[in-house]
């Protein structure tokens, strides 16, 4: 049994739930890897270690919906860019789980500044990149650290494919290219899936084994989104035109010019995750990045999510990238939404984190301060209830 | 005549005052205090519950210069053609209209060195620049301001691994650059010879006549430099040739800061705010500044633009600050330390009579993520 106590208490909860957005003064229970309670006047049982979190901020484990940590490893190079199987277009059979190193020394980083869950995606580099998967931040074996698995299909429009494959003079070379090998992939698995199952009735007719058309199965099937990595608003289009065509569901990534058509991403109701908006402008498609787009999407009523892209930026100043949403007008709650709730739901993991709740994976941040100012340290970081860093007093971080 | 009024002033070379007043004539900064008398006539901002800051200065940059969204078409820091190109010069290249400049003003900053990149051995001669303006010229504080050089792994990657040239090792980078001086040296031996004697003269040599500048102090080497060893390569062919330098980077300081503090070097530290992109910034870390500070470095906050996106300069200070600088050292650091390293002090860098009417009003502290950019004045104008 671990009790928190006497923090000032951000759930995140989602508004009508049981638990409040802030409680003053709270304790959180923990037993098990998992919350048990929160509350202003909890009894803490006798035995249980406690977290004094007097004049400190607690809030849920921060969740990075969309990155590349692990599979992009912290200051290696070539030896640990694991991202993007560039030698095809569409590498559909290939899954971020067997590309994720734990030694990764970013996931003890993250750990530090509070990040506690992350989606890992292939890149973007092919039209078709692989599956994601969902982790904790913590373990030394991936598949213990799996949230859920895969969480989705990797894909991507705009400038990276068709800069990695047109400078080989290959397909796509063009945005119509992109396209037209996007659809050619899903029309192929569509087929792929419509002989298998003519197959059951009559076994002489079955086809061999096809991982790539197999893993984009789901994708047809709804049972995990295609992920569209568009930065540009003619790209975004692009990805809700092929989602229409197929009927699958989709999330859009970067979503770099929602702002420019928010109401049709509104009308739509598509999930976005919006980032990484501190870095430089690195292309052309990139060029109007800023913070006025979630502020933007999130006003118009679509269900926004922050990323850093890590390690375009690392994962640790997702919060900041909240705090500065919140300088341009977003409100806190829905700021804090989009590093845990929002981005929880956005990968689809909502049930376990994402939110302080009874119920939910003890995934907790112990903070010195407002969690997203540039001078707030973290002082504790619990993930599955379990303590993996605490600040020594006095040590600067 | 403008005066700003009421404000939480921090004049950075001295205390912070609360409810000063800030005198600007011509451009330049007249009277900074609270009982400054705002003179009839004046134009009047009122700043109540505002802070004023000078100007910040970014002392290793790139804006106007490259990154951005323009690709190849707006790649112009490296003159990647030989390894020693000390005739380029950064002004050249400056396009005043760049995104970068945009971003400098939203983040505060109103000065910056703007340097050719580390490509090559000897990269070319830098300046200092105010953020606003339509003509390189007129935007100058100072030109040149030094001459780029490079050590560790990018002039070996962009010579030896991508055109199989020297240099291609550390000890290849270091002999070339040893090996420019050196011909700078014999140069300048040739142009002192040829003042009693014009027939002596040797022909123009603008990579040698721009190297002399180094070795007259004229303007400093400024070394890029990561990896502890390299720093330690640095500040020793800076020593046997007696030249001023400033250490660009210097991400692995800390694991040597009584070598530097001994020598008060001055290190420019950044970019930090991002990704540990190669082997030789491994040791990254906010905590840098602190340690090379209390070794007694002179230390200044850089972001590198693009690499750190400039408007982040104050960012980098702050969380500098978190990592155990105090503030007031935090707040030089992107101020009055980089404008001393950069040979532009009397202009700029600090809020003080004969100075640059160059400030910022924000909502709040800086360092507090909520702040904001209010307005910013260069030389007594408005530009943001």
């Amino acid at each position: 049994m671990l009790a928190i106590r006497n923090g000032r208490i951000l759930t995140a909860a989602a508004p009508g739930a049981a638990v409040p957005p802030v409680v003053e003064g709270g304790t959180i229970l923990v037993e098990n890897g998992k919350i048990t309670a929160i509350g202003r006047d909890l009894a803490v049982p006798a035995g249980a270690e406690i977290i004094d979190a007097t004049g400190k901020w607690v809030t849920p484990g921060i969740i990075d919906g969309h990155s590349h940590i692990g599979i992009e490893e912290d200051g290696v190079g070539w030896e640990g860019s694991d991202g993007n199987e560039a030698t095809d277009p569409v590498t559909a059979e290939c899954r971020a789980i067997d590309g994720i190193n734990p030694a990764d020394t970013a996931f003890e980083e993250v750990r530090r500044h509070g990040v506690t869950s992350v989606m890992v995606a292939p890149g973007s580099a092919n039209v078709i990149g692989g599956q994601t998967v969902a982790i904790k931040c913590y373990g030394k074996v991936v598949d213990a650290m799996v949230v859920k698995n895969p969480a989705g299909m990797k894909a991507a429009l705009g400038e990276n494919p068709k800069r990695v494959y047109g400078s080989q003079n290959k397909k796509p070379s063009t945005r119509m290219g992109t396209a037209a090998v996007l659809r050619g992939a899903l029309l192929a698995a569509r087929d792929y899936m419509r002989k298998k199952e003519a197959a059951r009735s009559k076994p002489d007719t079955a086809v061999d084994t096809n991982l790539k058309y197999e893993a984009l199965i789901p994708v047809l099937r709804g049972e995990i989104p295609l992920r569209i990595h568009a930065h540009r608003a003619d790209d975004i289009v692009t990805a809700i035109r092929i989602a229409e065509e197929f009927s699958i569901k989709i999330t859009l990534e970067h979503c770099t010019e929602g702002d420019k058509i928010v109401d049709y991403i509104a009308e739509k109701k598509i999930p976005v995750i919006i980032g990484p908006s501190m870095y430089q402008r690195s292309k052309l498609e990139v060029k109007d990045r800023g913070f006025h787009t979630p502020v933007a999407l999130a006003k118009a009523g679509v269900h926004v999510a922050l990323t850093t892209d890590h390690p375009v930026m690392p994962a640790q100043y997702l919060r900041h990238a909240a705090g500065i949403c919140i300088r341009e007008g977003m409100p806190e709650e829905v700021a804090l939404a989009a590093i845990t709730r929002h981005a929880a739901e956005h990968i689809g993991i909502e049930s376990r984190v994402g939110s302080l709740e009874p119920g939910k994976d003890a995934d907790i941040v112990v903070w010195d301060g407002d969690p997203f100012e540039w001078l707030t340290k973290t002082e504790v970081t619990i993930i599955d209830g379990q303590v993996v860093y605490r600040r020594e007093k006095g040590a600067c971080r | 005549m403008l005066a700003v009024k009421n404000a939480k002033i921090y004049p950075i070379t001295s205390v912070p005052i609360d409810g000063g007043n800030l005198l600007i004539d011509n451009g330049k900064i007249v009277a900074v205090g609270k009982d400054v008398q705002i003179p009839a006539g004046a134009e009047v901002i009122d700043a109540a519950g505002k802070f004023v800051f000078p100007g910040f200065v970014d002392a290793h940059a790139h804006v106007g210069l490259w990154g951005e969204w323009y690709g190849q078409s707006g790649q112009d820091g490296n003159e990647g053609s030989a390894a020693v190109t000390a005739e380029v010069r950064a002004i050249d290249a400056i396009y005043p209209d760049h995104t970068s400049f945009l971003d400098a003003l939203a983040g505060g900053v109103t000065t910056a060195q703007t340097t050719p990149g580390s490509g090559n051995p000897i990269g070319g001669e830098m300046l200092v620049i105010k953020t606003a303006g339509k003509i390189v010229d007129q935007m100058v504080v100072r030109n040149p301001s030094g001459m780029k050089a490079a050590l560790g792994e990018n002039p070996k990657r962009f010579h030896g691994q991508m055109q199989h040239r020297a240099p291609s090792t550390r000890m290849g980078t270091a002999a070339i650059i040893r090996q420019a001086l050196y011909k700078a040296k014999d140069y300048q031996r040739k142009l002192e010879a040829a003042k009693d004697d014009p027939s002596k003269m040797p022909d123009t040599d603008l990579a040698m006549l721009n190297l002399i500048k180094v070795l007259k102090g004229e303007m400093p080497l400024r070394i890029h430099a990561h990896r502890a060893d390299d720093i330690v390569t640095a500040v020793r062919i800076a020593e046997e040739f007696g030249i001023d330098y400033s250490i660009e980077h210097c991400t692995d300081g800390a694991v040597i800061a009584d070598f530097l503090g001994s020598r008060k070097a001055k290190v420019n530290l950044g970019p930090t705010l991002g990704a540990r992109s190669k082997i030789e910034t491994r040791a990254l870390s906010f905590a840098n500044a602190a340690i090379l500070h209390k070794a007694g470095c002179h230390v200044s906050i850089i972001t590198d633009h693009p690499f750190v996106a400039i408007q982040y300069l104050v960012a980098c200070a702050a969380m500098s600050c978190a990592e155990g600088l105090p503030e007031e050292e935090a707040l030089k650091a992107i101020t009055i330390n980089p404008a001393i390293t950069i040979g532009v002090a009397h202009r700029v860098g600090s809020l003080e009579p004969g100075k640059d009417g160059d400030f910022v009003i924000w909502s709040d502290h800086p360092f507090k993520i909520r702040a904001k950019v209010e307005r910013v004045y260069i030389e007594g104008k408005q530009v943001l």
